[in-house]
């Protein structure tokens, strides 16, 4: 993902804004990394440049 | 595999457009885009969000044609899809591809000036759910496309592996009802059903395709249709 999406995106749960902590860039894009909810602090993985904003019963595994 | 699990393993993804827009297939991926570009187009400069988008088949092509646009899906195979589809067209500068739930969308009120879920509707378990969240998400349009009763698709559905909901006109004013959202535009196609093109040569496809337009087009075409498109303003 592009750091611009931050603009748009935020928590599916309480639609309060995410803070990104970016693991790895290439290119400026966002390939690893994580966006956390500033209000209920729920995190929300990048992988392979592709956020995963499911909610939490929806993730993988749950 | 049935519903959820077969639409989001790897080799489902990885074949889903071959198998579903070769031969015959071509002329329904054709006449879909189109549906897309007439509701929702000009779209140079408009941000738009799919919803379920799949391998982006139309994530692409409105980007290609200069919208901002978000690719929503469950599957991240289905994803990969389409972020590969982006970089060859190399429109991937105005796309973003992410995972997400479309009853629990990530984004504020009012932010897209279009959001369109093409092939949705009729797997969603909790269609009024959906739709109010489609509604929010966007200030200005929300387009989509029903499989209908009382067509040739309720013969074809039971041969599907994935559950399918038809609708009809009440329940899709309803839906719309439900969520503010007022019916601006709706067309209708299709009398022989998607499964019907896929299965016969290219050489028939034709053929039937044009008996098939001239009964949609006649007085009684709506009701036989098995494909309808709305088109919805945000109230």
């Amino acid at each position: 993902m592009k750091e611009s999406l931050m603009e748009i995106v935020c928590c599916p749960m309480d639609k309060h804004d995410l803070e990104l902590d970016a693991d790895e860039r290439d290119d400026g894009e966002i390939i690893s990394g994580t966006l956390t909810c500033t209000d209920c602090g729920e995190s929300y993985p990048i992988e392979d440049g592709i956020p995963n904003l499911l909610p939490p019963d929806m993730r993988d595994g749950a | 595999m049935k519903g959820k699990e077969w639409y989001q393993a790897d080799d489902v993804a990885e074949e889903y457009d071959a198998k579903r827009f070769s031969r015959g297939g071509r002329l329904i991926d054709r006449r879909e885009k189109q549906a897309v570009l007439d509701a929702v187009g000009p779209v140079e400069d408009r941000s738009v969000l799919e919803i379920a988008c799949g391998t982006g088949r139309f994530t692409v092509m409105l980007a290609e044609r200069g919208a901002d646009i978000v690719g929503l899906d469950i599957s991240d195979a289905m994803l990969a899809q389409g972020r590969e589809k982006a970089r060859q067209a190399g429109v991937d500068d105005r796309v973003e591809f992410m995972r997400g739930d479309a009853a629990r969308l990530p984004f504020p009120d009012d932010h897209f000036d279009a959001v369109v879920a093409m092939r949705f509707f009729h797997l969603a378990p909790t269609p009024r759910k959906f739709m109010a969240e489609m509604a929010r998400v966007s200030k200005d349009q929300v387009f989509f496309d029903t499989f209908n009763d009382f067509s040739t698709r309720v013969l074809y559905n039971r041969l599907l592996p994935m559950g399918s909901h038809l609708y009809g006109r009440d329940e899709v004013e309803d839906l719309l009802g439900s969520a503010d959202l007022e019916l601006a535009d709706a067309d209708h196609d299709f009398v022989l059903p998607y499964g019907f093109y896929r299965k016969i040569p290219d050489a028939m496809a034709g053929q039937f395709r044009k008996l098939d337009t001239a009964i949609g087009s006649s007085p009684l075409g709506e009701k036989l249709c098995s494909v309808s498109w709305w088109n919805a303003q945000v109230g």
